[in-house]
């Protein structure tokens, strides 16, 4: 049986996961070997007490002749040994445990310059926002090799989750909170990005492409994307906040604020606060960053971003606004505040 | 009842109460623990075949990547179904109504359980919730998993209404069976049955009926939430009116992860029962046998969070939760172990209810072990919510509880029905099982790794050969049942006079009759040693001392 278990272990540790599942991310952290590790000690686990077992079985099998009412013997226990096998797991089990601890961390830790997206799940789609593009992605998303991501994941309707397999991570995508997941790609390659969690009728479908291309390639497709934004914002102009248009507005809101902000009350949190009498609700007379409640600050919150105890705001690049749409939002808020 | 009234039936050679006449009060509304045992068999193993016939139709529908058999929604049912059906209704009620009622009162020299009227009114709770789920087919079924997290699940209309108020309604009958049990083995043990007397199946009911009482008030929380939120629009989960979608995980969970233990701890008692009486010798470290069950019940209450570790808890609350669930490995480690070490220098004999307890041995190690990988947060991030997981589940719950009840029934079948059954058919039985289990949930670890999601009615095709040879798998699988119930069916017409103990055993339950007679105990044995001391005397009072113990099947 030790044999039979060294023999597993070899193979495990030649085994290369990678052309399995192909690793295409550093989010890996370690992920991989911590799978491997307790692959080590499964082995000799399940060799060990099958091995017994069959082994008992036949070593003290009744026979025919022995006596109808032979018995075993009276064996009610040996200490040492229970001691061993309390105490070996156990360590074992401390030794997993710290080694998971490191790795856990390591998920959560942020990494410098890292590429801010935000990843929304809808019935049944997920959507993208990148900084600096105007529209939303629904779909074949692109991912620049070797650049830190954090993606910023929530819902607008019910439970989803962000699993890319090559990627080794998932995180759910909780309607009313953002969370953050962390990695980066270090593979060339095209790879699903499946929902985990049961969303309704549609959970089967909801799968997509995530494609991870050369810095270069990145950088021609997100100038391609730019361009439209930066026609669309020629049209627009500088910030002019008394030509914002209340119906543009709403429009805008509910495509892109309403995942996180409801029309309702300060006190009427989803992620962010809710944007109701904004302008005028004597119980928060001043703004999430402590200035006064005038259009131009709020403006400034929608262009900058603002990161405070309720949560993290994203900004105008990230939201995909173009300075016309800061004054649309402007407007309608508004138009919501007594 | 009072404790005068339970000293009084302990002691004397009353009757409890007289035995019914009519065939109502004997069969249907009985008050007999016996009876009753058998009314929940009966209907949680039915419970358990409906269940079975919606995992084929999912299986079915998951031989081809894009199948049309199954609507997405009535996939979505199939599951629901499968899943509610198969944890609530056919499993719980197994190993606690039927062989918690069996077994238990008679491990422990008793005539009854402590409240027998409160044991029928138990038992009649569950079919009312049985025809409460089954009836939401007609109006709309729940179709997000037995779980129904919401917000989803509030999307389903009036389905959610069904399936709360069903499980809401068993949930009443197992807390009450469990108060009911709990109090037996309190206040009913045969004189002289010390704690550490006790067999084992009596720790496991025990320990068994304590999670049960604590945990399914959190059970009801989480239902009566869901309730709440679809008749009355009560906004809990949501967020846009200041609801936390994962309140309900964790109230959920505070159920259900020490609900999975009430579905393996009674197995672990039958497991402990099974081996000693055929490897013929006491079962190795009776104690720290007894004292691992008392351990994993305490930190079944500690680890619920394990399920929710990619739901945003954050890295400091994840922790914790993470390091309980690696500790509940040793404890189930050593249960594993003293079994395997029992087997060391026994005089094994290998009928079909061991075959089936040794290959719980090898399933439910391999569940134990992928419950270890899944613990750790950061592999859990790659495999939660895959095949791996659905894989994890049915090594513990197919491979380990299953496959633990099957041995018990082939066990205790003589017990109830005074006859034997067929022990070659029933090793066919055991090794077309077993092998096509595995041949179903082992390769599901591994779709499940490539990157498979649970509850999707289409895949991605690249998965296709392995979910043939799995659906394939699972219809042989069900196939080779067939084989338990010709057994049974030809053991209640042809099948040997059992006699009182054809294997041999040494519990209370094999010192009488079989079938058992009304009372179950005409005098109230005393017990002087614990029941498992093969090679000596029979521990217990006369007349009960004189059954021969050598195995006559
Ligand atoms: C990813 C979630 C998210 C999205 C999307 C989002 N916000 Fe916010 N917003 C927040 C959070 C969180 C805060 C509070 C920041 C803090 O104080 O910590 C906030 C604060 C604000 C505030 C200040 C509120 C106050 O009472 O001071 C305004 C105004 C605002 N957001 C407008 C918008 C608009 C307009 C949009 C749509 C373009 C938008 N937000 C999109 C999360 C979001
Ligand atoms: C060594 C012991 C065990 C450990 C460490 C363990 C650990 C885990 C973990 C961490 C999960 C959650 C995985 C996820 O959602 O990503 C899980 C799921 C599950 N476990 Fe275990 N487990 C063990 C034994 C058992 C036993 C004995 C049973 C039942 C008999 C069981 C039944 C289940 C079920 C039903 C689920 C899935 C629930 C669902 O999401 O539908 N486990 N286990
Ligand atoms: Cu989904
Ligand atoms: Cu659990």
């Amino acid at each position: 049986m030790a044999a039979i278990s060294a023999i597993l272990i070899v193979l495990i540790a030649i085994w290369p996961i990678n052309n399995t599942l192909a690793v295409a991310a550093t989010s890996d952290y370690g992920i991989d070997a911590l799978f491997k590790f307790m692959l080590y000690f499964a082995a000799p686990i399940f060799v060990f007490v099958n091995g017994y077992v069959l082994y008992f079985a036949r070593r003290y099998k009744h026979r025919r002749d022995e006596p109808a009412d032979a018995v075993g013997i009276p064996l009610y226990g040996v200490v040492p040994l229970e001691i061993w096998w309390t105490v070996l797991p156990a360590l074992l089990m401390v030794v997993l445990g710290i080694w998971s601890a490191v790795t856990l961390f390591g998920l959560y830790k942020p990494q410098a310059g890292a590429l801010n997206v935000e990843a929304i799940g809808h019935q049944w789609k997920f959507e993208l926002r990148y900084p600096g593009l105007k529209s939303s992605f629904y779909g074949d998303f692109y991912l620049p090799i070797d650049r830190p991501v954090t993606m910023n994941i929530t819902s607008a309707d019910v439970v989803h989750s962000f699993w890319v397999p090559q990627f080794r991570v998932k995180l759910d995508m909780v309607p009313g909170m953002v969370q953050q997941l962390h990695f980066t790609p270090t593979q060339i390659g095209n790879y699903p990005l499946v929902c985990t969690e049961f969303c309704g009728i549609g959970h089967g479908d909801m799968r997509t492409t995530v494609h991870v291309v050369s810095q270069a390639d990145y950088d021609k497709w997100f100038s391609g994307e730019q361009q439209q934004v930066a026609a669309a914002s020629a049209s627009a102009g500088a910030l002019n906040l008394a030509a914002g248009v209340v119906s543009k507005g709403q429009a805008i809101f509910e495509q892109k604020c309403a995942v996180c902000h409801n029309m309702a009350g300060f006190a009427q949190k989803k992620v962010g606060p809710g944007l109701q009498n904004i302008f005028s609700d004597p119980a928060h007379p001043k703004l999430v960053d402590g200035s006064a409640p005038t259009p131009e600050d709020v403006a400034g919150i929608i262009e900058k971003g603002y990161s405070g105890d309720i949560g993290v705001m994203p900004n105008a690049q990230a939201n995909g606004l173009s300075s016309s749409d800061v004054a649309n939002l402007v407007a309608y808020l508004k138009s919501q505040s007594k | 009842m009072s404790t005068d009234t339970i000293e009084i039936l302990r002691r004397t050679e009353a009757p409890i109460h007289p035995a019914p006449e009519s065939f109502v009060r004997k069969y249907i509304f009985s008050i007999d623990h016996k009876v009753i045992g058998v009314q929940y068999f009966i209907v949680s193993g039915l419970m358990i075949l409906l269940s079975g016939l919606f995992a084929e139709a999912i299986r079915v529908q998951l031989t081809a990547p894009h199948n049309t058999f199954l609507t997405p929604q009535q996939f979505d049912e199939a599951f629901t179904f499968h899943g509610t059906l198969m944890v609530w209704f056919g499993a719980i009620p197994m190993v606690t109504g039927a062989f918690g009622n069996f077994v238990m009162p008679l491990q422990i020299g008793a005539r009854d359980v402590a409240f027998p009227w409160l044991n029928m009114f138990s038992f009649w709770t569950f079919p009312p919730a049985v025809l409460i789920l089954l009836s939401s087919l007609a109006f709309g079924a729940p179709n997000s998993g037995w779980t129904e997290y919401p917000p989803v699940s509030l999307q389903a209309g009036v389905g959610i209404v069904f399936w709360t108020t069903a499980v809401f309604t068993v949930g009443i009958g197992a807390t009450l069976t469990a108060l009911n049990f709990l109090t037996t083995v309190i206040k009913m043990r045969a004189p002289g049955m010390t704690f550490t007397r006790m067999p084992l199946f009596v720790w496991a009911s025990a320990v068994t009926a304590v999670l049960s009482l604590v945990a399914t008030t959190a059970l009801a929380s989480a239902l009566g939430s869901l309730f709440l939120s679809h008749v009355f629009n009560v906004p809990f989960y949501d967020p846009s009116r200041g609801g936390t979608v994962v309140l309900f995980q964790h109230m959920f969970w505070f159920y259900s992860h020490p609900a999975v233990y009430i579905l393996i701890i009674p197995v672990f008692g039958i497991v402990s029962e099974i081996i000693p009486t055929f490897a013929r010798k006491p079962i190795f470290g009776y104690k720290l046998i007894a004292f691992s069950t008392v351990s994993i019940a305490l930190l079944s209450f500690m680890v619920w969070a394990h399920h929710m570790f990619t739901s945003g808890l954050g890295p400091w609350v994840t922790l914790p939760f993470m390091i309980l669930s690696m500790l509940i490995a040793v404890p189930t480690g050593i249960k594993i172990f003293s079994w395997t070490a029992t087997l060391f220098g026994s005089n094994l004999r290998l009928t079909t209810a061991m075959l089936f307890v040794l290959g719980f041995l090898s399933t439910f190690t391999i569940g134990g072990i992928t419950g270890i990988m899944l613990a750790s947060v950061p592999v859990d991030w790659h495999e939660h919510a895959t095949y791996f997981l659905v894989a994890h589940i049915h090594y513990v719950l197919f491979g380990g509880t299953l496959m633990g009840v099957i041995g018990g029934v082939y066990y205790w079948w003589p017990k109830v029905t005074g006859r034997l059954m067929s022990e070659s058919l029933g090793k066919w039985h055991f090794w077309l099982t077993f092998i096509f289990f595995n041949a179903t949930f082992l390769p599901m670890h591994f779709v499940g790794l490539l990157g498979m999601p649970r509850r999707v009615a289409y895949y991605d095709p690249a998965f296709q050969g392995l979910n043939l040879f799995i659906s394939i798998s699972a219809f042989l699988l069900a196939g080779s049942f067939l084989l338990l119930f010709v057994n049974a069916f030809w053991s209640l017409k042809k099948g040997a006079a059992a006699g009182p103990n054809p294997w041999g055993a040494r519990t209370l339950e094999w010192m009488i009759p079989s079938p058992p007679p009304y009372y179950n105990f005409k005098e109230t044995p005393e017990v002087y040693a614990t029941p498992y001391g093969y090679g000596e005397p029979l521990p217990y009072s006369a007349p009960y001392n004189s059954v021969s113990t050598t195995p006559t099947y």
